[in-house]
């Protein structure tokens, strides 16, 4: 059922759903709602679930034992926060994970078509950097079968900084130039 | 030094969403003015950097994380509205593709890197431009860096204090101001100094491409 949403329909439920999560501090009731969420993600499940586990882990665990070590110091433990904290920021990101895997996130902006213009370029000049990074990395570690010198590598990262900017800045004018001439800036 | 989802209490993200509300249709008014066929690639471009750089980050026992920020590039580019909305932008998709950040806590990290940290850079930048380009950029990114510090630590140093139990216990972030501050402080006076050698060589690219800066 979920999967016959509108894109907008999904952003709005996703918005309201994050607002309620956040008013529940039982953490019985959030892994429910988690699990739920999992079910409701289907064959996707486990993709998400990784995906989410690696976004939190660092901050959680770093949170986490600060917080072990204060409190235990401050001899004011309580195991409920933990749980209560690590569940909700696992079910918050899974919600956020899932919606991206299940619409498209220009389709959901479409009502704020200047936020979606610029979404789209940026995304485009975001796989640009990608590709360009990927590229020359392969080429320096083909160029090189022994560890590179501090200044080989600073001259390589500056070359690669000026290409990076240099492409990314012509393939964006290519698309401004695109745009103009179906009009976009006639607006 | 993005604060991540699940920390912030909504008596504390409710009403900064009304704040930026009203702050990205400010923004969004001086952004639609200034865009054309030579502005649209070029704001494409640095906030696509600025996506880049946010997303090699440490995470930060404050609670938060340690990355360059790329607010400064484009505030002293395009000016404080058009940074404040590409700044949000790419909030938005980070936290969204990454779980970087997050939505509860969009408007509060947009408000201080995007808002505060690209009216910090402008000011200083306006403030300092007698001692010339290279160190007036560079101190203005440093600032750009460590006031939006300074505002996440006290957000989430408040938490405790905003959202509790009835025995005390912390319903979000449990770390108070005396935590906060040092841990988020410490770490941004560094990578302030990375920022500021990041944003001069940015900028420096920019001026010999022949574009105007703040």
């Amino acid at each position: 059922m979920v999967h016959s949403l509108k894109p907008q329909t999904w952003l709005v439920l996703y918005l309201l759903s994050v607002v309620a999560i956040t008013f529940i501090h039982t953490p019985v009731v959030l892994a429910a709602l988690l699990g739920a969420a999992m079910f409701g993600a289907g064959r996707h499940v486990l993709g998400i679930l990784r995906q989410t586990l690696l976004a939190t882990i660092a901050f959680n665990l770093t949170v986490s034992l600060g917080y072990v070590v204060i409190s235990l110091w401050q001899a004011n433990f309580r195991g409920e926060y933990l749980l209560l904290v690590n569940i909700r920021v696992l079910l918050l990101v899974f919600m956020g994970f899932w919606l991206v895997k299940s619409v498209d996130l220009l389709d959901a902006l479409s009502r704020f078509p200047l936020l979606r213009l610029i979404a789209t370029l940026a995304i485009s000049q975001i796989k640009t950097f990608e590709r360009i990074l990927r590229d020359f990395r392969m080429a320096f570690q083909s160029r090189n079968l022994r560890q590179p010198k501090i200044l080989d590598r600073t001259r390589h990262a500056a070359a690669q900084a000026h290409t990076l900017l240099d492409k990314s800045m012509a393939s964006a004018n290519q698309a401004a130039l695109a745009m103009r001439s179906r009009g976009a800036f006639d607006d | 030094m993005h604060i991540p989802d699940g920390f912030l209490s909504p008596q504390t993200y409710l009403p900064a969403y009304v704040v930026a509300a009203g702050a990205w249709s400010w923004g969004t008014k001086g952004l639609r003015d200034s865009l054309d066929e030579t502005t649209v690639p070029r704001l494409a471009m640095l906030t696509a950097l600025a996506y880049g750089l946010g997303l090699v980050m440490v995470p930060i026992p404050g609670g938060t994380s340690g990355h360059a920020l790329g607010i400064a590039i484009l505030a002293l580019v395009f000016g404080v509205r058009s940074a404040f909305v590409a700044y949000s932008l790419v909030l938005l998709l980070q936290s969204l593709l990454f779980g970087a950040g997050g939505i509860t806590a969009l408007a509060v990290n947009a408000l201080a890197i995007g808002l505060i940290g690209a009216a910090a850079a402008v000011a200083t930048r306006n403030l300092l431009r007698g001692l010339g380009d290279t160190a007036s950029i560079a101190i203005a990114a440093w600032v750009s860096v460590v006031v939006p510090g300074l505002l996440v630590a006290i957000t989430l140093g408040i938490q405790p204090l905003v959202a509790h139990t009835s025995d005390g216990s912390p319903l979000f972030f449990p770390f108070g101001l005396s935590v906060t501050l040092p841990a988020v402080l410490i770490p941004h006076v560094v990578i302030g100094i990375g920022e500021a050698v990041l944003t001069v060589l940015v900028l420096r690219y920019v001026k010999s491409r022949k574009w105007s800066i703040v």
